[in-house]
């Protein structure tokens, strides 16, 4: 499923995580702004992105945190109302993300939470994305993760693709060579 | 597949879909002598005035640009049956009724070109504006039944217009549930998903069960 060259994949391991050193690093101390010296410290907590994170726990140097976005706060909100949880906030790239960390941290409970999280939240773009009128930005898109806003988007324009189809357009487009070739003459 | 405009996201534009109905069949009554055509999708004619003859939408739409016959309209549109069908569609909560497959495009064609030889357009117009109002309605509604464990849903007479509508975006949330489902996602998937529902299902009864489970291991 993950390309290589897909930007929503680039994007996504960028996001921060927290991650806590297992052993004393020297010279890398641009890693952690708080750092006093050159070294990072043995037990310090650093902020890293998902792909050096991934990269320095598979050489046994950090361990990972659960990130925010899937603690217990989170997950109570999402058992609360899960279609008004703000998930763009916490994380852009949530179910991403979460399918990554998952098995790193060994968390078996992460995935079901998506799931739920996702199925929950996608009968309610489903029912908006087809309904609203399609001028205004409705306020909850700034609620919604990348992922669902491209199936918010995907629904909304195929609606608005039949609905100008139904109201009539042209019914004959005329290529641009004659156009122009008919012109002079007219 | 071939032709599409936007394979990105699976979209047909309206324009391909009207296309292909432009070769469903329908009856006319020429007013012209013309010898039989013979095309490669098959043999139309002869054409002799005030015999009906069938052939497809696209043949139909020219002679009747060119004052050449009359349309006969397709049976299903008629004010009684169209009636019919909406009292149906609006009884049943997800089953649809057989109506062609086209019947979007093909009313749509026939009101553009053919409005004079529609008795009553304009009840049959707001008769199909309503039967796919129902139809799309229900169609969302069956959508929202797809979850983890529902994987697909059986809609039985669905349209070309309704499914090309919603196509993008149920394909994207199949590939979502597909992603999250994963075995490796969900180590034993039967269970935990199981155990998720009847969690949702009924929480606050599990709750108690627990609840009263600690006060007998208190005493």
């Amino acid at each position: 499923m993950a390309h290589y060259y897909d930007i929503n994949e680039i994007l996504m391991e960028e996001e921060n995580i927290t991650s806590t050193f297992k052993v004393g690093a020297s010279e890398v101390a641009v890693l952690d702004p708080c750092a006093e010296t050159s070294t990072v410290e043995q037990g310090a907590k650093v902020e890293l992105p998902f792909w050096l994170a991934q990269y320095l726990r598979s050489k046994e140097v950090v361990t990972i945190d659960v990130p925010p976005c899937f603690d217990k706060k989170t997950r109570k909100e999402v058992q609360a109302d899960v279609a008004c949880v703000d998930l763009r906030s916490r994380c852009p790239y949530f179910y991403e993300l979460g399918c990554k960390i998952a098995p790193m941290i060994g968390d078996r409970t992460i995935g079901s939470f998506l799931l739920v999280a996702f199925r929950g939240r996608y009968q309610d773009i489903l029912r908006k994305a087809h309904s609203t009128a399609f001028v205004v930005a409705p306020k909850f898109l700034t609620l919604l993760t990348k992922e669902e806003t491209q199936l918010y988007e995907a629904a909304k324009s195929s609606m608005t693709a039949y609905k100008k189809w139904r109201v009539g357009g042209t019914r004959f487009e005329r290529v641009p060579i004659l156009k122009k070739r008919r012109k002079p003459n007219d | 597949m071939a032709g599409q405009s936007d394979p990105h996201i699976s979209l047909f534009s309206a324009a391909e879909i009207e296309f292909v109905a432009e070769d469903e069949l329908v009856e006319i009554v020429p007013n012209i002598s013309m010898e039989p055509l013979n095309f490669t999708c098959g043999d139309f004619g002869p054409f002799r005035p005030q015999m009906p003859t069938e052939v497809p939408m696209w043949l139909a739409v020219a002679l009747k640009k060119r004052g050449k016959c009359v349309i006969c309209p397709p049976q299903w549109m008629s004010v009684d049956k169209l009636t019919q069908v909406l009292e149906a569609e609006r009884d049943t909560e997800y089953a649809f009724e057989p109506l062609p497959f086209h019947y979007v495009e093909l009313s749509r064609l026939l009101f553009d070109h053919a409005h004079e030889d529609i008795p009553d357009l304009y009840m049959v117009r707001t008769l199909i504006e309503d039967i796919r109002d129902v139809r799309f309605h229900k169609l969302e509604s069956s959508l929202k039944l797809i979850n983890e464990r529902v994987n697909a849903v059986k809609l039985k007479n669905v349209s070309a217009m309704e499914m090309n509508i919603v196509r993008p975006f149920l394909v994207r949330t199949l590939q979502s549930f597909y992603k999250l489902d994963s075995p490796q996602m969900i180590h034993n998937p039967v269970t935990t998903a199981y155990r998720q529902a009847q969690a949702a299902d009924r929480g606050p009864r599990l709750e108690l069960r627990r609840r009263h489970m600690i006060d007998l291991l208190r005493r």
